[in-house]
């Protein structure tokens, strides 16, 4: 039966407006067993969001402009308008290749990997669309080696589609070492040129593929998903929203939430509270991404300009309560910890200094930072800003000033030997460690 | 045959040869620090031996000199001048 058919006869019945129709539900760590919300196969994908549009010559154009018109931005942390990129990419000609980054390195997160299991036509809708767009002949779906759940969920999807006569460009699966920086875009296009799976440092970040090579489109799950919602071809029904991944002790919960909602609804409605106290702090983003405090955080609206003026950002998603009896200190400093041993290796700012900070927080933490280690984290952090190719330490340094900001008079306490007296459990999941 | 989207924005323009800047690629760099004896107007040593390397452009012909000797320099070829 040919594909064209197939778009004329199916008639969409009610097109949902958002990614998720509930909140799902995973454990701590892993993304094996994840409950809340049904995985849509092809019938019910269709059912809910409707047939994607054809987006070859012509009509390429008119996605582009449907992208801008809602202002669709990356999410895969950098939140980099979603149609500049493409337009960037296009410069260079058609035959890009063109890549769903579903390497969801941030251990919290857990947005994609949902979006993954539940709604792998969106992200599958979408990647064809770009390639349509890109006039790209070779997709990829890059994915952690290690999230079996996803990539079954990806296979069958390509199956499904495939016995369906839908005519898809060629896409295939390409796995990744289980890193946080596998996700970082640099290193995925060094991996399909043919080197390793770790970050380059490029001159022109519009241009981030070697001289002579062929160009790549690099964006994340979640982005694709939003192409494939307005895939469909309307705009009128696309609902600007967020996925956040909200991380409690025992469990972290997913869900989708529009600009009219707080971080502080957010909180109620997802995180299981230890102690029946609201939390201290949010890390809101990623452990790249910044400490809140909660009388900020409680009234902040998850939009994204709103956010900016505050210096945040929504990042990868991830909303990180902090609970009253925790320590801001040692959670920090195990962040810097795991972030610092996750370096490529291959700067010395970062394989030298940013192991340097950790060691430093550490000693913050518990309470042994001498007035010249003080000094030192100062320098330290001031020297690498900036300075690796690629914008981990910065996240760190980030994620680590901020904490000195909201848990100051923790940082006083703890200058004089006193620490706070908590327990000492991972609040936010290491993978490895807890 | 399908056909790519026709583009409707050229990139901004990258600034022009009066903006020559030296550049390091960390990731290539070693730390054997020659760059900084060579060009010490642009180029100093953090704590742990590496070289940071000053972002504005090179503003005479001796930041150019000592530019053009640390590129040469570099046995990880890590530095280069950009314009």
């Amino acid at each position: 039966m040919s594909p064209h058919l197939h778009l004329v006869e199916v008639e969409p019945v009610t097109v949902a407006a958002g990614l998720l129709d509930a909140a799902a539900v995973l454990p701590r760590h892993g993304t094996e067993s994840l409950s809340g919300v049904a995985p849509h196969d092809l019938d019910a994908h269709r059912a809910a969001f409707g047939v994607r549009r054809s987006y070859l010559g012509d009509a390429a154009e008119s996605l582009l402009t449907a992208i801008d018109e809602v202002h669709l931005t990356g999410r895969g942390g950098g939140h980099f308008p979603t149609a500049v990129k493409w337009r960037s990419v296009l410069v260079h000609g058609p035959g890009a290749t063109v890549v769903v980054n579903a390497a969801e390195g941030e251990p919290g997160s857990a947005k994609d990997a949902v979006l993954l299991q539940t709604r792998p036509h969106l992200v599958l809708d979408g990647l064809v669309a770009a390639m349509e767009v890109m006039g790209s002949t070779d997709g990829v779906v890059w994915m952690h080696d290690g999230a079996w759940a996803s990539a079954r969920s990806v296979s069958r999807a390509l199956a499904e589609r495939a016995a369906a006569g839908l005519a898809d460009p060629s896409i295939r699966v390409v796995l990744a070492p289980d890193r946080y920086l596998s996700g970082e875009a640099t290193g995925i296009i060094r991996t399909l040129e043919g080197g390793p799976t770790l970050p380059r440092f490029v001159e022109d970040p519009a241009r981030p593929w070697s001289q002579g090579a062929r160009p790549v489109l690099v964006n994340n799950a979640e982005t694709m998903a939003r192409v494939g919602l307005l895939a469909t071809g309307s705009t009128a029904t696309y609902r600007a929203s967020s996925l956040l991944t909200v991380v409690s002790a025992g469990h972290r919960v997913v869900l989708e939430v529009g600009p009219t909602s707080t971080l502080g609804e957010v909180v109620e409605r997802a995180w299981s509270s230890p102690d029946g106290r609201p939390p201290q702090a949010v890390l809101l983003g990623g452990y790249g991404g910044s400490w809140v405090s909660w009388e900020v955080a409680r009234d902040l609206h998850v939009d994204a300009d709103e956010l900016r003026r505050h210096g945040l950002s929504v990042g990868a998603g991830l909303v990180g309560p902090l609970p009253a009896t925790a320590c801001g200190l040692e959670e920090a400093a195990r962040l810097v910890r795991y972030l610092a041993g996750q370096s490529a290796r291959q700067c010395g700012p970062c394989v030298f200094g940013l192991a340097a900070v950790a060691d430093l927080a550490s000693d913050l933490s518990a309470g042994r930072l001498t007035p010249s280690g003080r000094r030192r984290l100062g320098r330290f952090m001031g020297e690498i800003s900036g300075r690796g190719a690629c914008r981990h330490p910065d996240g760190a340094l980030r994620m680590l000033t901020s904490a000195l900001t909201v848990f100051g008079e923790d940082v006083h306490r703890h200058r004089r030997g006193r620490t706070c007296d908590a327990p000492t459990f991972a609040i936010l999941p290491v993978p490895g460690e807890d | 045959m399908s056909r790519h989207a026709t583009v409707r924005e050229a990139r901004p323009a990258r600034p022009s040869t009066g903006d020559a800047a030296l550049r390091i690629d960390p990731s290539v760099c070693d730390g054997v620090g020659i760059c900084a004896h060579l060009a010490a107007d642009l180029i100093t040593v953090d704590s742990w031996g590496y070289p940071i390397v000053r972002a504005e452009p090179l503003r005479s012909g001796t930041e150019r000199r000592q530019a053009e000797a640390a590129v040469a320099a570099c046995p990880r070829k890590a530095l280069r001048i950009t314009s």
